[in-house]
């Protein structure tokens, strides 16, 4: 019982290391500080202006609004979650933190916990935005609906970012730009701004088999938009919990072919 | 216990197009426990490949690797916790001096906050504390480097060139520290540079690498004791030697190993007090050409560039 407890408060801190370093690098560069604020600011005002000279109804309002919402709150905590890698590989310091015992998973729930962090204080600046100047209050949902819609939001997000830091494993640097874009492909297909309904047969598939899809699906039926399928929220947790498992196993294969050609050391210089 | 076993290491790195370079071809050492070892040889010799391996950051296309008597590729977490490793100028940027030493104590599972103060402390990092890696000097990144390599309190640590790009008394300084580390703690140490004075300084044992594999492996005397050499006596001239006198002195009883470039001639003797007039008698009719005649102890380098060109 000892031994697991040491062992228990040793991967917390392992865990929590990687929570610190990404909050300091985030209080010390300016760009973080824009990805959190500026950008997802734009975006929902941009988005919001455009329906309002639309004139489209109070439901399609927020039908556009959730998903701009939503994209803005999935890149940001993807993005620390891509971080935990890319601030090592600028630094061209990821032989130290590969050399200490600490696991992928460390790194990637302990960059995922300051995601939540940023992405959650986003969502709030986003969401009173929104109740002040476009009059749609995205809170007035229930809780518990809305920290589950919250919490398959951040799980999306730390697929996306653990899929970006797999690319890199294997890709190396040209694969840098996964970080930026895989959210948006992703957004594009899950239907952020439209309905999937309206997507063509082939993409449509794709867009089921995406989590974040279905978050919004669940999300949207609170606004007047009836399901298209049932248990959205049941589907989006499970393709969760399956993806992860199986990016948990490719991390460890990614790891372990980067240890075997160099991807590490390459990384490092 | 020996501190490091590797046997038969073969090593290639593939690249994206197909390619591959061996990098590492049937390497096998053993490390005793407490000692300052060396890995000595030029750049691309596979020094830091093999130190990469050693440290579980890669693994090798073919070989066994025992670290602290455990598999260093099957119980790499157990090895890691036990070792630590300084190689290149490159901390995370935005860190201050502190944040660094406690974001990797943090990784290794470690955090306390008194073993942190006495790193900064002991490597006169005080004055720096909260300023970030990136604004530091060459000299204190690699102080806080070597800083970072004990804050899990290691028994084994690689240190790779450590004193690359340092200014000479930067260097001298980090010598000394390594010195005094190695007494106080009794630590193994494993160490590569291409700086062959500073191995002959601190290593208790040393191997030659080039071009990816073991030439020689030994103390200084036993890696003087190979080419045969004690001592070496370097004669200089005005102009070009004859090709005749070069033959008699290269084939001469005694004389180890000789190099004639630059007007310059090296030759590696047993006693260079004794040798020295068997020498001048050979060179008589040249002796107007002299310039300058020098006798000293035979150096590591002399011994590796010996041995490379054998190689």
């Amino acid at each position: 019982m000892k031994m697991f407890s040491l062992s228990l408060r040793k991967e917390i801190k392992k865990t929590l290391a990687f929570s610190y370093k990404n909050i300091i690098m985030t209080k010390r560069n300016f760009f973080t500080i824009f990805e959190m604020l500026f950008w997802p600011l734009i975006s929902l005002f941009s988005v919001g202006l455009m329906g309002s000279y639309l004139e489209i109804t109070e439901n399609k309002l927020a039908f556009i609004m959730i998903g701009a919402i939503s994209l803005s709150v999935i890149q940001l905590a993807q993005l620390d979650v891509t971080y935990v890698l890319l601030f090592d590989v600028w630094s061209k310091s990821l032989k130290y933190t590969f050399a200490t015992p600490s696991s992928f998973y460390n790194m990637i729930v302990g960059s995922w916990l300051v995601g939540i962090l940023r992405g959650f204080v986003a969502f709030l600046a986003l969401s009173f935005s929104s109740i002040f100047i476009f009059n749609f209050d995205l809170t007035k949902l229930p809780l518990v609906e809305l920290i589950l819609f919250l919490f398959g939001l951040f799980f999306t997000a730390m697929l996306i970012g653990m899929a970006a830091c797999i690319l890199m494993l294997i890709f190396g640097r040209r694969a840098e730009i996964a970080a930026w874009t895989l959210t948006a492909i992703i957004m594009l297909i899950c239907g952020i701004y439209y309905p999937v309904s309206i997507l063509p047969e082939g993409i449509r598939f794709f867009a089921l088999l995406i989590p974040v899809t279905h978050f919004l699906e669940y999300f949207r039926t609170f606004y007047g938009f009836p399901p298209t399928f049932s248990n959205p929220l049941l589907i989006g947790f499970a393709q969760s919990f399956v993806y992860f498992l199986i990016f948990i196993f490719l991390s460890e294969w990614s790891l372990k072919r980067a240890r075997k050609n160099g991807m590490i050391i390459k990384l490092s210089e | 216990m020996k501190a490091v076993v590797c046997e038969d290491i073969w090593m290639t790195y593939k690249t994206f197009f197909g390619g591959s370079k061996l990098a590492l071809r049937d390497v096998s050492l053993e490390i005793e426990e407490g000692e300052i070892f060396g890995i000595l040889g030029p750049n691309a010799a596979g020094k830091t490949t093999l130190i990469s391996i050693l440290s579980t950051l890669l693994i090798p296309d073919r070989g066994k690797v025992k670290v602290l008597g455990m598999d260093a590729f099957r119980e790499i977490k157990k090895v890691r916790e036990r070792i630590n490793i300084s190689s290149g100028l490159n901390l995370p940027w935005s860190l201050s001096v502190y944040e660094c030493l406690k974001f990797f104590s943090l990784a290794y599972g470690i955090l306390e906050e008194n073993r942190i103060e006495n790193l900064i402390e002991s490597f006169e990092l005080s004055d720096f504390r909260d300023v970030e890696f990136e604004e530091l000097s060459t000299g204190n990144k690699q102080k806080l480097s070597l800083a970072k390599t004990f804050v899990n309190d290691p028994d084994l640590v690689f240190l790779d060139e450590p004193t690359t790009g340092l200014d000479p008394e930067v260097a001298r300084k980090v010598r000394k520290k390594i010195e005094d580390i190695h007494r106080e703690r009794n630590i193994t140490i494993v160490l590569t540079t291409h700086y062959m004075a500073e191995a002959e300084q601190l290593c208790d044992r040393i191997v030659f690498l080039n071009k990816g594999k073991i030439i020689a492996e030994g103390t200084q005397k036993e890696l003087k004791k190979i080419i045969g050499a004690k001592d070496v006596i370097s004669i200089e001239f005005s102009s070009k030697l004859d090709e005749k006198v070069l033959s008699k002195v290269r084939e001469a009883k005694n004389i180890y190993a000789f190099d004639y470039r630059d007007n310059k001639l090296l030759l590696y003797v047993d006693d260079s007090e004794k040798r020295v007039k068997e020498v001048l008698g050979m060179l008589n009719p040249f002796w107007d050409k002299i310039k300058k005649i020098s006798m000293e102890e035979a150096t590591l380098e002399d011994v590796f560039l010996e041995l490379a060109k054998r190689d």
